[in-house]
């Protein structure tokens, strides 16, 4: 054996000179095809696509988060914006959300409805409006309790607070006729963050109060002439008796249909301010704005990546196990090429 | 103290003519054990090197030799000529290979031997070529063959104890 593999080393082969010459010539000469760019990052530096895939997604993402910011609060306002009906028979359509942020005071108009005129309402309308820093925040307290007072309203309650934000809560009632034009002029001592309109139908319990108030008295009425008309004493004391109870259940009633009515006459207004360089929770910076938009697109980017990997996933098996099972026949054919040759 | 730091050895990228000279022996010897064809074989190392010529921005050093890489190319080549080999005398209604011209394909080799070799087939004399001739290690046999390193043994074990028994039939 060792003799055969002597022998065979010994006689190892040599190109000859002709093909020497032939190669050596090709091989001197530049590559006449130029390396494409998948030639270039074939490899393990395939591997590298991954993080500059992901690199490349980070970027685009910060790039559309500095480029195209989430909008801000008082973008944010037409979001924010709602109307509540209950009862039913005020009827009026629900505003619309406005479609210009910036125009605070026109938004105010299109979005919060006034009490319908000729029905008892409760009517309370919650305004969140940003304002530039404290000083303005004094000033759009101030202006709110003047607003109140020139509608022929009140303030019920002030609270104001300044610090690292400065924030200011107002409750104020004004006549009910004038609430409409009372949350457009408060609209406009700054941003509108939110607002809140609420309405609740008071007519019908008015009404009711009314009727049980029409039919105590005519109670009391009949008890009356029924105490005239008593023959005994027992009679006239249980009558009068049932006379006082009426009286004091007539009295409760009208209590209850004043403080309805007082009610209905009034529109509260609970107004909120802040200031914008304040919490970060009312108005972000447009770094925190831009870091939001930026991780909302990446989370899309995500999203999309995921959804295109479950749907390639399938195909991708398919494809390899096409490309193994070629390649396993494929050889078992050379080698069975290589034997009989 | 200043600390004299060696910068990483970068082991530079041979040219591909240094390449070829340096292999062309391997490729041609490789491919003429294969074919049992010495003008063949010269076609073939041509067209191999032509090929590697074209695909040489393709070559990583980091995942083998250049002459395993050059080997490998030298067997696709061999396998497709082969094949077409094999469609010509299908075409030809030849229902066994003819057989091959006696021709010395290896000097120097003695009679007995080359005899024997031609008995063989063309896989258990590529597997002597690679393992014994040219003295390739099982692992860049097995890259080569695309087979595992304990094939490439069992293979060259039973070629050369055929050769053998044929040498000493003879």
């Amino acid at each position: 054996m060792t003799e055969i593999v002597d022998e065979l080393r010994a006689t190892r082969p040599r190109a000859g000179d002709a093909l020497r010459l032939q190669v050596l010539t090709a091989a001197s000469r530049p590559p006449t095809r130029q390396a494409s760019l998948l030639d270039r990052i074939r490899g393990r530096r395939l591997a590298l696509l991954v993080p500059a895939a992901a690199g490349l997604a980070v970027v685009s993402a910060v790039a559309i988060g500095v480029t195209q910011p989430q909008p801000s609060a008082r973008d944010a306002v037409s979001d924010a914006t709602t109307v509540e009906r209950s009862s039913d028979g005020s009827g009026a359509e629900l505003a619309a959300p406005p479609a210009a942020a910036d125009s605070g005071t026109a938004m105010a108009q299109k979005a919060a409805p006034g009490p319908v005129t000729g029905r008892a309402q409760r009517y309370v309308a919650t305004l969140a409006l940003a304002v530039d820093d404290t000083d303005a925040l004094s000033e759009a307290t101030q202006r709110a309790l003047t607003i109140a007072r020139d509608l022929g309203g009140y303030v019920v309650n002030v609270q104001y607070a300044t610090g690292a934000d400065g924030t200011a809560s107002v409750t104020l009632r004004v006549p009910a006729g004038r609430a409409g034009d009372a949350v457009t002029r408060l609209s406009a001592l700054g941003t509108i963050v939110a607002q809140n309109v609420q309405i609740q139908d008071l007519q019908e319990s008015l009404d009711g109060l009314d009727r049980g108030v029409e039919r105590l008295r005519a109670r009391i009425a009949a008890l009356t002439v029924q105490i005239e008309r008593a023959t005994t004493p027992a009679e006239r004391a249980r009558l009068l008796e049932q006379r006082a109870q009426a009286q004091a259940e007539l009295r409760e009633l009208r209590a209850s249909r004043a403080a309805t009515a007082a009610e209905a006459r009034n529109a509260t207004i609970q107004l909120e301010l802040r200031t914008e360089d304040g919490s970060g929770a009312v108005v972000g910076s447009r770094l925190d704005r831009a870091l939001d938009r930026a991780l909302e697109v990446l989370a899309w980017e995500a999203v999309v990546a995921l959804a295109f990997a479950v749907s390639a996933l399938p195909l991708a098996l398919v494809a390899a196990a096409v490309w193994t099972t070629r390649r396993t026949r494929r050889r078992r054919e050379d080698e069975r090429l290589l034997a009989a040759s | 103290m200043t600390v004299a730091r060696s910068a990483p050895r970068v082991t530079p990228r041979p040219t591909f003519a240094e390449v070829a000279e340096e292999h062309l022996d391997d490729v041609f010897g490789y491919l003429a054990y294969l074919t049992r064809d010495r003008g063949q074989a010269e076609d073939l190392a041509g067209s191999t090197f032509e090929k590697a010529l074209r695909l040489w921005d393709r070559f990583d050093p980091e995942r083998g030799s250049a002459r395993t890489w050059l080997l490998g190319i030298a067997r696709t080549t061999a396998l497709d000529w082969f094949r077409a080999e094999a469609r010509r005398r299908r075409r030809e209604e030849a229902a066994a290979l003819p057989e091959r011209v006696d021709e010395v394909f290896v000097e120097g080799l003695s009679p007995a031997l080359e005899a024997a070799l031609a008995t063989l087939s063309a896989g258990e004399r590529e597997v002597l070529a690679l393992r014994v001739v040219l003295e390739l290690d099982g692992d860049a046999t097995a890259r080569v063959l695309g087979i595992s390193p304990t094939a490439v043994s069992t293979r060259l074990s039973r070629a050369l104890k055929r050769l053998e028994e044929r040498v000493n039939e003879g």
